[in-house]
């Protein structure tokens, strides 16, 4: 499924065509359109698809840790969705969870027992089956952890209390509380199966590539770290999720995964031929990939929006009508017009409008600076200084952000807003990213009154991992009642009613000024011509298991 | 010379451990320890609890004297711990990193030799103004050009405009041409200017004149008189340049995407991983007290009368 690719020539010269050719991706999406990997876009003719080939795949950064709950991180994504498979598999246009190492599986009315029937005949790269008992040993670690090895549970696991082996090829999960989130969390990437051997590791070792033994449709044949890893394709692999169209083995019988930091070396790279794949095709590099006739993928990831998040616990900040003010003096779209092109839709909500449980806000987040001075003159900070930053008792309205290194153009993000905020008064000092300070600073809300971050998962559950004081906690949050609301959504058995809960929290993050969504960030990459097949999971990590090269003899 | 040697390695010694102390006591000052900012990126999404659990697992509970202790030995043993970053020994990653590096920075010296020792002789026996004049503006030009900027320019140039080198696969020496040359332009600058100066300084000294009056050659007198007592400046300099050729390293290492100590310095950092960090500085602080050494230890071969204040200082 091409979804959000883009021809370069063709397009650029169109606008009014690109405008179409979106609103027929989206159609696309909201009528569901067949899922199948192999499946081709419309406007490519690609023939059958061929097997053998090397693939080479440029990254921008070296995978870290490979503990799988751990995986958040882009590469380490990227590496463990080739080498593990998932319990179950979530389609990424539809977004429903369909079977694939489970056969089948049941929910019990409280959403406090999932029951999983497993595949028969799987196997991990190291011989050992790939049974009830495995998967229980697998979710009986990313739900609990393991102290004695180090181990953190993980995020997208909650209120998990025990599995139980019914029988070779059946697993019972208890939960202590509903947990309507977890089925979706067994798709995601960190929730990939691992042999029991890897489980009894300790931490530092499971974070190590050479100890991750998983069933997927690559093994690891070669790794320098910091430099490359290459794949190869296992040859007995025979457990595709059912709905794909590609059943066997991989097409491909190699990808070199290439570690390249530099953008205009990545991007030249790719244009000149010497790799076939690349991700993180940054903003200002999109123009020169189009030019060339290379194809762009701009994958939605699909949960938390790019955006600033205010924290109420700091003491200018503890006023909504400043939260408000600065939300309403910040021109999102100036952002995307500058900074960014057409791959980084607006944000118009904290969640983004591919997620499950959104709602619009846009009018809500309408860019309005006449209400935002309204609003800081009404908090009493009605005095200027010579600088034109408004004064209270002596004090200077001035916050203080620092530049989020995992997001695409922070710096330059947060200096257009601070110069959008300089307009109403308010003054933005940007820190930078690797300041040895941070890593505490950033949960001081005085030192640090806002953060720029997102997150990605396919699932509601993905707005409580960025906002609950027991996650991510993007806000310090001191709001009992935003708390409430969260673990309300995550264990709601009825999935209306919970979607419903997902839309009162984003209103209600928008109406206390908790967030400035500005953006729903994709992860942008760039792929020659004869690369086909291209496929990526819920929140745009690449799968290249149904890749195939067109361009092969 | 026995005693001037022993007095020497002591000094080594003493500034290896007190590159090490510093850093460790730098890096612990560093606010939040290691492992709570490894561990607080709430990506993780940990609990408080957890994350005490995780400091007991680690032992960055214990008092800062025995943690002192613990890594001071763990050193001595050649043990440096783990990376938080990627989990593997940070023995390992600097044995993957140390060859790429070498290599690299080698070559890169080399070449920068070749060029400096080019410039300055070439303008120093340039009878054309001209010639002699663009020849010294070299040195300030290759200094002032940022070493990134070069990296990108050369990749751009002869490998994606004219084909010439792949920097993605290729061969070791494919892959060693374009960081070798975008390392060496930079540091051949102040090699080049310490040389064309020595070369000219020495050239009136009376000695030459003495020598061109009695018939010597120019180029005669150049090689046989002028270039070695223009040397020990040089040489001096050639010690220093070892810092440059570190922090060269970890840019070209970036822009060519070697993985090499340069690179993984500017991982640890970025990362805050304080172990590959700590055992970073202690292999560059001995490195440089090696070449330094080592420099120290050429002046007496290459100007006899430095053999003599030593001996008489022993």
């Amino acid at each position: 499924m091409n979804r959000a690719k883009r021809t370069g020539n063709r397009l650029a010269a169109a606008p009014a065509l690109r405008t179409g050719a979106a609103a027929l991706a989206l159609a696309g999406l909201l009528t569901g359109c067949s899922g199948g990997a192999a499946g081709t876009g419309a406007d490519e003719p690609a023939g059958e698809p061929v097997y053998g080939g090397t693939l080479t795949y440029l990254e921008y950064q070296a995978p870290t840790c490979l503990y799988l709950p751990a995986a958040g991180f882009y590469p380490n994504g990227g590496l463990l969705n080739q080498l593990t498979d998932k319990l179950t598999w979530q389609n990424p246009d539809t977004l429903e969870i369909e079977p694939w190492i489970a056969e089948s599986w049941e929910i019990n009315d409280e959403v406090t027992e999932y029951t999983f029937h497993i595949r028969d005949g799987v196997t991990f790269s190291d011989g050992t089956p790939l049974d009830a008992a495995a998967v229980a040993a697998n979710f009986d670690v990313y739900g609990l952890g393991n102290e004695e090895l180090g181990l953190t549970p993980a995020e997208f696991v909650n209120n998990y209390d025990h599995s139980e082996v019914v029988d070779e090829n059946t697993v019972r999960f208890h939960f202590d509380r509903p947990s309507p989130g977890f089925l979706q969390g067994t798709s995601v990437i960190g929730a990939g199966l691992v042999a029991p051997s890897t489980l009894a590791l300790p931490y530092e070792e499971q974070c190590q590539l050479k100890n991750v033994v998983g069933s997927g449709p690559f093994t690891v044949a070669n790794h320098i770290v910091d430099k490359q890893i290459d794949l190869v394709a296992r040859e007995d692999y025979d457990w595709a999720p059912p709905s794909s169209e590609h059943q066997g083995r991989a097409y491909l019988d190699r990808i070199e995964i290439i570690v390249t930091p530099e953008d205009s070396v990545r991007v030249g790279a790719l244009t000149s031929g010497q790799a076939d794949y690349v991700r993180y095709v940054q903003a200002f590099d999109e123009p020169t990939v189009e030019a060339a006739g290379y194809e762009l993928y701009a994958e939605p990831t699909r949960g938390v929006n790019n955006g600033l998040y205010l924290r109420p616990a700091n003491h200018i900040l503890a006023d909504v009508d400043v939260r408000r003010a600065l939300q309403a003096g910040t021109d999102a779209r100036e952002v995307v017009e500058t900074i960014f092109t057409d791959s980084y839709p607006v944000a118009t909500s904290v969640l983004s409008h591919l997620a499950q449980g959104y709602v619009d806000l846009s009018a809500e987040l309408a860019y309005d600076p006449e209400r935002a001075n309204a609003l800081l003159d009404q908090a009493g900070w009605t005095t200027r200084g010579a600088d034109g930053i408004r004064v209270k008792d002596g004090e200077r309205l001035s916050l203080s952000v620092f530049v989020a290194g995992a997001q695409p153009l922070s710096k330059q993000t947060l200096e257009l807003v601070a110069q959008q905020w300089s307009e109403i008064g308010v003054e933005l000092q940007i820190k930078p990213a690797d300041a040895g300070s941070m890593a505490v600073d950033i949960l001081d809300p005085e030192k640090t009154p806002l953060v720029h971050s997102m997150v990605g998962r396919a699932d509601p559950d993905v707005i409580k991992s960025q906002f609950h004081t027991e996650n991510r906690d993007a806000l310090l949050s001191n709001d009992a009642t935003l708390d409430q609301l969260l673990e309300e959504q995550s264990a709601l058995a009825e999935p209306e009613a919970r979607l419903a809960k997902v839309g009162e929290i984003q209103r209600y993050l928008v109406d206390q000024g908790y967030a400035i969504p500005l953006f729903e960030e994709p992860q942008v990459y760039g792929a020659a011509p004869y690369v086909e097949g291209v496929d990526f999971e819920a929140v745009g990590r690449p799968s290249f298991y149904s890749v195939w090269l067109s361009n092969q003899d | 010379m026995t005693r001037y040697l022993t007095l020497r390695l002591g000094q080594a010694v003493l500034v290896l451990w007190a590159a090490f102390t510093v850093s460790f006591l730098l890096l612990r000052l560093l606010p939040g320890d290691t492992i709570l900012i490894k561990f607080l990126n709430p990506e993780l999404g940990l609990t408080p609890e957890q994350i005490a659990d995780i400091q007991a697992y680690y032992g960055t509970d214990q008092p800062a004297l025995a943690q002192y202790l613990h890594t001071a030995l763990g050193f001595l043993r050649g043990d440096f711990g783990y990376s938080l970053d990627t989990g593997t020994p940070v023995v390992e990653r600097l044995a993957e990193g140390l060859p790429a590096t070498a290599q690299l920075a080698s070559a890169g010296f080399a070449l920068a030799v070749l060029l400096a020792v080019t410039i300055a002789f070439a303008a120093s026996h340039s009878r054309m103004g001209w010639l002699r004049g663009a020849l010294l503006a070299m040195p300030s030009l290759f200094v002032s050009i940022p070493t990134f900027w070069l990296g990108i320019l050369l990749v751009q140039v002869f490998s994606f405009q004219l084909g010439l080198v792949p920097v993605i696969g290729g061969t070791t020496f494919e892959q060693l041409v374009l960081p070798v040359l975008t390392l060496a332009v930079p540091i051949s600058a102040p090699f080049a200017q310490i040389l064309a100066r020595s070369l000219d300084q020495v050239q009136t000294q009376p000695f030459v004149t003495v020598a061109a009056a009695k018939g010597a050659s120019r180029r005669w007198i150049l090689w046989r008189h002028v270039a070695r007592n223009a040397l020990l400046p040089t040489l001096t300099i050639a010690g220093l340049t070892f810092g440059e050729l570190i922090a060269g390293s970890v840019v070209t290492e970036t822009v060519f995407g070697r993985n090499g100590i340069g690179r993984l310095t500017e991982q640890a950092v970025t990362s805050q991983d304080t172990p590959v960090m700590l055992a970073i500085v202690v292999l560059s602080a001995t490195a440089f007290v090696l070449v330094n050494l080592l420099v120290d230890l050429l002046y007496p071969v290459l100007d006899p009368r430095l053999k003599s204040k030593v001996g008489a200082a022993a």
